[in-house]
């Protein structure tokens, strides 16, 4: 496609700071439109999506914690960290993968930058994870089960990487999606592929050592563990000989990942009014 | 003047997949399939400019580019070749209501719909009693925009699309909406626009809006330019253009006999005794014109053909105003002329002749109409069919000359006279 097209004129300073503005006053509203619709019409609203990953930890907890007897550091607590942390991840994603395919009117008749969509469809999946969070710390610290320390200040950082990591895989899917609606059966697939190969119903140490370096390949997995260890078990996540493998690797991944998505989707998006 | 828009050869290619493909499973069986495409010319080497300030009006028929072009402009679209510059912030809305969410309220569509449009949220709650009272929904903030009416959801529509700040605003069939006293001030909404000094790209089936609101037009055919300058030249060939073709379609189909129905539009009606043929505009030489000039002669030649024995016949003109407000009407009854009672196939022609224009600069258009002298059936009714423009720079406002003239007499003191 020749492109020659000088379809905007340089933006001044001010101007810029101000379309900013418009675009994340339009995120805003967006999602939280989506968060509105999502509800209205139902009884208990918002609750189910606390209710959803607590269902999912009672089911997973009666299994592995009354029937197979799995005690050890906290599981039942680590578990629902996985659960929650975990939920957030296929939510994002999950609803973002349609955030393009979904909105094929807006798309044809009005423009606006078209990420906006996107990033707007993961906000509800994190305020969510926010929320539930914060519950945690609340209803378990009383009880003692939680251990803060100078480690738990990591925390943030590990949000960030896993935002990071499904905003990517976010962009990918919802450009793709437009194309090939098969994305979203593969999709599922992976999710529950993920689901069993991050540690969310295992504590890592069942993970054989040979292949504990393969598995923390898996960002999931390094960031479900490592949110464990920042505010569960207090057991400094990193050891020194873990650096290189359990650290580097995986935030490179999401770094990839992330990247290679906003490409993608940067690339397919001139075409997305055309296909929908 | 610098151009607000600037469109420079734009060609817009569409390949349409023939076998869309769509699936893994049809891209992993067939790897080495290139899906068969067909390529379509949306657009075909248009260039064109708007000066800043300045009405752009396009007409041309469906399928002829016009909406794919404003998605170019919009960047909705990417041109194959050619560019586009645009000066100024762009109105991202191409038509009413995009976006709207039937499970949101009013309010809540107002708010989405202002922040697609750019506008804070602080910005939206300042301006939303005067939105919704303009959009006359006082009584429906907090419902649901599922229960409204069409005409409610579209008021609200054209609310919130004026809310925008752009300098230049593209809109696709977004004129006269609502009723007829809503529509008075959609008109209203233009001329601030005009006044404000926005560029404004229009697309739409209503001549007569392109006829007195734009500065300039362009007629789309296939993708390509056909005819651009003047609005009313440019409509009136566009109108010239569709009815050739209804008359090839008539004569094509073999359609010689006259059937009431067929023949029954929107704009259209009568049982066909009597045929409108032609309505011809004249200036003093007799030469076809859709532009006059104010004071200057005008006759409006109609020729008729009766299908039927006819004995009894009137035939009426009204002229109206863009909105379709009547300001002047009368036939061959009020003005005693006799029409010749007319055999099946005789020809008439009945013209109205005006020595001075009274009407004032302005777009207008005329209606007629073949009836008996006891209007309980029509001939033949052309309602609102032939636009044409008048210029004036005499400095007189409104819509006619009122026709008197200035007196003036002075009482001077006695001792001032010499």
């Amino acid at each position: 496609m020749a492109l020659t097209s000088a379809l905007r004129p340089p933006a001044s300073a001010p101007e810029a700071v101000s379309t900013l503005r418009r675009h994340v006053n339009l995120t805003l509203e967006l999602a939280w439109t989506q968060f509105k619709l999502k509800y209205t019409g139902s009884v208990l609203g918002y609750f189910w999506s606390l209710l959803k990953p607590l269902m999912l930890f009672s089911i997973l907890f009666a299994i592995f914690v009354v029937l197979f007897k799995q005690r050890t550091n906290e599981f039942a607590l680590q578990l629902l960290v996985g659960v929650v942390v975990f939920t957030f991840f296929t939510d994002a994603t999950g609803v973002a993968m349609s955030s393009i395919a979904g909105a094929g009117h807006l798309i044809r008749k009005a423009y606006f930058p078209r990420a906006i969509l996107v990033v707007a469809s993961t906000i509800t999946a994190l305020l969510t994870m926010m929320i539930n969070l914060t519950l945690i710390v609340v209803v378990a610290t009383p009880l003692g089960h939680l251990h803060f320390g100078l480690y738990s200040a990591v925390l943030p950082l590990l949000l960030v990487e896993l935002y990071a990591l499904a905003l990517g895989f976010a962009f990918l899917l919802s450009s793709l999606f437009v194309f090939y609606r098969d994305l979203g059966h593969i999709w599922e697939i992976v999710t529950q592929v993920l689901f069993y190969a991050s540690a969310i119903v295992y504590p890592v140490v069942a993970v054989p050592e040979r292949f504990r370096g393969l598995f923390f390949i898996n960002p999931l997995a390094q960031v479900v563990e490592d949110v464990r260890h920042a505010i569960v078990i207090s057991v400094v996540p990193w050891t020194a000989d873990y650096v290189g493998v359990r650290i580097l690797v995986p935030l490179g991944i999401t770094a990839i990942v992330l990247v290679a998505g906003l490409l993608v989707f940067r690339r397919l998006t001139p075409v997305f009014a055309e296909y929908l | 003047m610098s151009a607000a828009i600037s469109v420079q050869g734009v060609t817009k290619r569409f390949r349409i997949p023939l076998d869309r493909g769509a699936t893994l499973k049809y891209r992993l069986t067939h790897p080495r399939s290139t899906a068969k495409y067909q390529d379509f010319l949306a657009l075909d080497d248009v260039s064109f400019d708007v000066p800043h300030g300045q009405f752009l009006g396009i007409v041309g028929r469906n399928g002829s580019g016009k909406s794919t072009l404003l998605k170019i402009m919009s960047r909705i679209y990417i041109p194959t070749h050619g560019s586009i510059v645009l000066d100024g912030r762009v109105s991202p809305f191409l038509e009413l209501g995009v976006g709207f969410n039937p499970e949101l309220t009013a309010r809540e569509n107002v708010l989405l719909n202002g922040a697609v449009l750019g506008l804070g949220r602080r910005e939206l709650r300042r301006r939303m009693d005067e939105m919704i009272h303009f959009a006359e929904l006082e009584q429906f903030v907090n419902t649901k925009l599922k229960n409204f009416s069409s005409g409610m959801q579209v008021r609200l529509a054209f609310t919130v699309a004026i809310q925008a700040e752009a300098a230049i605003l593209l809109m696709d069939e977004v004129l006269a909406v609502g009723d007829a006293r809503f529509q008075a001030k959609c008109f209203d909404v233009f001329n601030r626009y005009k006044r404000e000094g926005r560029t404004i790209v229009l697309v739409t089936h209503d001549l007569a809006a392109v006829d007195l609101y734009c500065d300039s037009a362009i007629f789309l055919e296939h993708g390509r330019v056909i005819g651009e300058g003047q609005p009313s030249d440019v409509t009136a060939r566009y109108r010239r253009m569709v009815a050739d073709e209804q008359e090839a379609d008539a004569i094509a189909s073999g359609e010689t006999g006259y059937s009431d129905k067929a023949e029954s539009t929107e704009a259209r009606w009568g049982n066909g005794d009597v045929r409108i043929a032609s309505v011809r505009l004249e200036n003093a030489q007799h030469e076809e014109h859709t532009n006059f000039e104010a004071d200057a002669p005008m006759t409006i030649a109609v020729e008729l053909e009766a299908r039927r024995d006819v004995t009894d016949l009137v035939v009426g003109i009204g002229i109206h105003r863009a909105d379709g407000a009547v300001i002047g009407g009368t036939n061959t009854h009020i003005g005693r002329a006799v029409l010749p009672p007319l055999a099946q196939g005789d020809r008439l022609r009945v013209s109205y002749s005006m020595n001075r224009l009274p009407l004032l600069a302005g777009a207008y258009r005329l209606t007629i109409a073949a009836h008996p002298s006891v209007h309980s059936v029509t001939y033949d009714h052309l309602e609102q069919a032939v636009s044409f423009r008048v210029t004036d720079d005499s400095g007189r406002t409104g819509l006619f000359d009122l026709g008197g003239g200035w007196v003036v007499s002075s009482e001077q003191r006695a001792g001032a006279v010499a």
